[in-house]
């Protein structure tokens, strides 16, 4: 594709206005996802619902859209048949092959998508571009503060909805635990700004809905979640854990969180309302251990438990996830809206080492030096 | 949508339940309505339903019409331990709504067990206008001679032997809907917490055996699996553990890392959980229900929130369960690993709701505490005692 300079690029020329795209191969190649999306929907209507989903055609802005949750998302977003807009700076590409899709259905996407390039800190810009453009639907992945968010709402003076990532990460630290929704939020959390982005979408009384995952993983994940893991039991080294390993996280499969970006798309219900979305069962941190090796068919595997306060690691972090207990109840979502996640840990784990880490993909490099730390002075007490 | 039957014999009952103690509300029958969300519990309306509505209607809704029937319940009772507050709370709530309640208490009732609570309140059962008997279940038969029940539950038995006699009596006296308290610690540990409705359970628990059994043997039966209870009237310590050492200034021991979680109800949830099924026997039919509250906690938590709930300072000291032997049990009294369940199954099926709120509650629960004078009992700390020398922990001023 030919780089504009700040030009929405027209990738083909005529566009079908209304119909669902008749593609019946699965999007997602490998696993779950299959277009009879339609069907699900109407199953997990809530009886006596007359609520017809995203059957027109939209005009949707992503915010973002190239890197993870957007891959999929917009995949999803051109298969029911909307105009789809990815906003980004360009830095990663516009489009990429899913692991293992057919060329077919990837070109079939590609043709459709259109990118809008340039950098959403420049407000002026935002303004002006999307002005021009008008869209209907604005899908924010990537926000992160609540400035960033008012040129595109004085853009679009007459949009639909504005549908924002918005994080688990917002509440504050609880003894009383799962997470709900209107528990309380930490307004000092390094997630202040997702907050503050929700606080400014009900100020406006824009027709909003706030979305908040936990810990997000598939295949493409460019946070290290699992790929940490599937490094050192390939490896075939220790897994080392802070503390008990008794915490309690949660993680959410991508494709299940962008089918449930899908499912409040034109949703009355789901106006000015913020869901916890991810897996509906959570983990102990010894438990993803495990999880993650019988994904990748890797033996039991060694896990060695030490106090972070006993070493010095320097700027790196020698365990992914918040030493804390850390998880939300989805129950919200399911109930309102009949969102219910499709996979398991271990069937989810197992879907992203195949389409990725498990082909020899990964993001970051093995990076095994904390693990020697923690390793060495165990060696040295014992 | 569903109507109110006209139930004339309904109207009798009114004048049985003019009487309810200060935790529970009084409803007066004639005061129901039918809306799309309440069913004809709906007294307890201040604590539960009412805020949050429901956006969908599940068809175990319509079913309340049929379920506004009064019906003759017969609780098998434990004599103690930590369920037998389960009865007693069920046993009220239930005449509240205007059913016929008998409460059969296993053993005698001049036992040594009748002088602890919830016994020691069985009078408000009968002023509620409930029956109150004693006897053996193995004498089931001769001890309720002459009466029949629409619905039992059994609240005593932990396997078959126990059971059994209860169950086939309640088949061959034609109850229609056998309900049982079972127990969450059937479950098997697992990675993936919560313990959710149709996880794998200990094949070798007593419980399961029974569950199986009644399964079998009823057309109409639920199966309710309950952790711990706080709640006025309870058998056994819960929060009681943790303000005794609070309210002496004494630290609170917890093995392991105090990261554990746990589910603590207060009690009204399993009351509130079981007369749903009461009232909702269709819905409730053939189902195995998590009978807790829908938040966890972990230990320290928990700890922590007892001394919020007192007004004062907590110490915390953690320990080695390993270190102490064979008074590890005696110690602590909650298992020491990831103990937690949620209540999906009531919440999807029968549309209820949790309305245990610990840091709330708990303080209700100091009040108590202090009001029968416990804060100022003597008590010995011997197990505590020997973690803290372990320790090397100071013990107190």
């Amino acid at each position: 594709m030919a780089g504009g300079v700040a030009a929405v690029q027209h990738n083909f020329k005529s566009y079908p206005s209304v119909s669902i795209l008749p593609s019946s191969q699965s999007t997602f190649c490998g696993t779950k996802f299959i277009t009879s999306i339609q069907y699900k929907r109407k199953v997990c209507q809530p009886k006596g619902a007359l609520t017809v989903m995203a059957s027109s055609s939209k005009k949707i802005l992503v915010m973002g859209g190239t890197r993870f949750i957007g891959i999929f998302l917009s995949r999803l977003l051109v298969e029911e048949g909307h105009q789809v807009t990815l906003f980004t700076r360009g830095k990663a590409p516009v489009t990429q092959p899913l692991p293992g899709e057919a060329d077919e259905a990837y070109n079939a996407f590609k043709s459709k998508i259109l990118h809008l390039k340039g950098d959403r800190k420049d407000y002026d810009f935002v303004r002006t571009s999307l002005a021009a453009e008008g869209f209907d639907v604005v899908y924010d992945i990537n926000g992160r503060e609540a400035e960033e968010v008012e040129p595109i709402l004085d853009a679009l003076p007459n949009l639909e909805q504005y549908i924002y990532c918005s994080s688990a990460g917002v509440y504050l630290k609880s003894d009383l635990l799962p997470h709900r929704e209107v528990d309380a939020v930490d307004p000092k959390s390094r997630h202040k700004g997702k907050l503050e982005t929700e606080a400014l979408l009900e100020s406006k009384g824009v027709n909003y809905t706030s979305i908040r995952p936990v810990y997000i993983y598939g295949p493409l994940n460019y946070n290290p979640v699992e790929e940490w893991f599937f490094h050192r039991l390939k490896a075939g080294r220790p897994i080392p854990i802070p503390n008990s390993g008794l915490q309690v996280t949660q993680l959410g499969h991508v494709k299940d969180l962008a089918q449930a970006f899908i499912k409040v798309l034109g949703n009355a219900k789901a106006s000015k309302q913020v869901y916890n979305i991810s897996g509906d069962r959570y983990v102990t941190f010894d438990g993803l251990a495990r999880a993650c090796a019988k994904a990748g068919g890797f033996p039991v595997p060694e896990i060695i438990h030490y106090n972070p306060k006993e070493f010095d690691f320097g700027k790196k972090k020698a365990f992914p996830f918040r030493d804390q207990h850390f998880f939300a109840s989805v129950e919200k979502a399911k109930e309102e809206l009949g969102i219910v996640p499709e996979y398991g840990l271990v069937e989810g784990l197992t879907d992203s080492y195949n389409l990725d880490f498990g082909r020899g993909t990964f993001r970051k490099e093995a990076d095994f030096s904390t693990d020697d730390i923690i390793l060495g002075k165990s060696l040295v007490l014992s | 949508m569903a109507t109110l039957l006209s139930s004339s014999s309904s109207s009798s009952l009114v004048s049985s339940t003019n009487l309810s103690p200060p935790s529970l509300p009084s409803l007066s029958l004639s005061s129901l309505s039918l809306s799309s969300l309440s069913p004809s519990s709906i007294s307890l309306s201040h604590r539960s339903l009412s805020s949050s509505s429901r956006k969908h209607s599940l068809s175990s809704f319509t079913v309340k019409a049929v379920a506004s029937e009064k019906k003759k319940v017969l609780i098998v009772n434990t004599n103690s331990g930590g369920h037998a507050v389960i009865g007693f709370y069920f046993a009220k709530e239930l005449l509240d709504s205007g059913h016929h309640v008998t409460v059969l208490t296993v053993g005698d009732e001049g036992s040594d067990k009748m002088k602890k609570p919830p016994f020691t309140r069985f009078s408000e059962i009968v002023e509620g206008g409930g029956k109150t008997v004693w006897g053996d279940v193995g004498a089931i038969g001769s001890v309720l001679e002459g009466l029949t029940f629409d619905v039992v539950l059994d609240n005593n038995g932990k396997d078959l032997d126990t059971v059994r006699p209860v169950a086939d009596w309640a088949k061959s006296t034609g109850v229609g809907q056998f309900l049982f308290i079972s127990s969450a610690g059937i479950y098997k540990s697992t990675d993936e917490p919560p313990h959710v409705e149709g996880d794998t359970v200990k094949a070798d628990a007593g419980h399961v055996a029974v569950e199986k059994y009644i399964s079998e043997v009823f057309g109409n039966w639920a199966s309710f699996r309950p952790q711990y209870m706080i709640g006025s009237g309870n058998n056994k310590d819960c929060e009681e553990w943790f303000f005794d050492r609070i309210v002496r200034g004494r630290p609170v021991p917890i093995p392991g890392s105090g990261m554990q979680l746990t589910n603590i109800s207060h009690v009204k949830d399993l009351s509130s959980m079981l007369t749903k099924a009461v009232e909702n026997p269709t819905a409730a039919s053939g189902n195995i229900f998590n009978c807790v509250s829908d938040r966890a906690v972990t230990l320290d938590g928990m700890a922590k929130l007892c001394a919020k709930a007192a007004g004062l300072p907590v110490e915390i000291v953690h320990y080695d369960p390993k270190s102490i032997g064979s008074d590890a049990k005696k110690a602590f009294p909650f298992r020491n690993m990831h103990f937690y369940a949620e209540p999906r199954a009531a919440k999807d099926l029968l549309g209820w709701k949790s309305t245990t709120n610990l840091p709330e509650d708990l303080k209700e629960r100091f009040e108590e505490y202090v009001k029968i004078g416990r804060d100022k009992k003597a008590i010995k700390f011997d197990i505590d005692d020997k973690i803290l020398e372990s320790l090397k922990v100071p013990a107190a001023v």
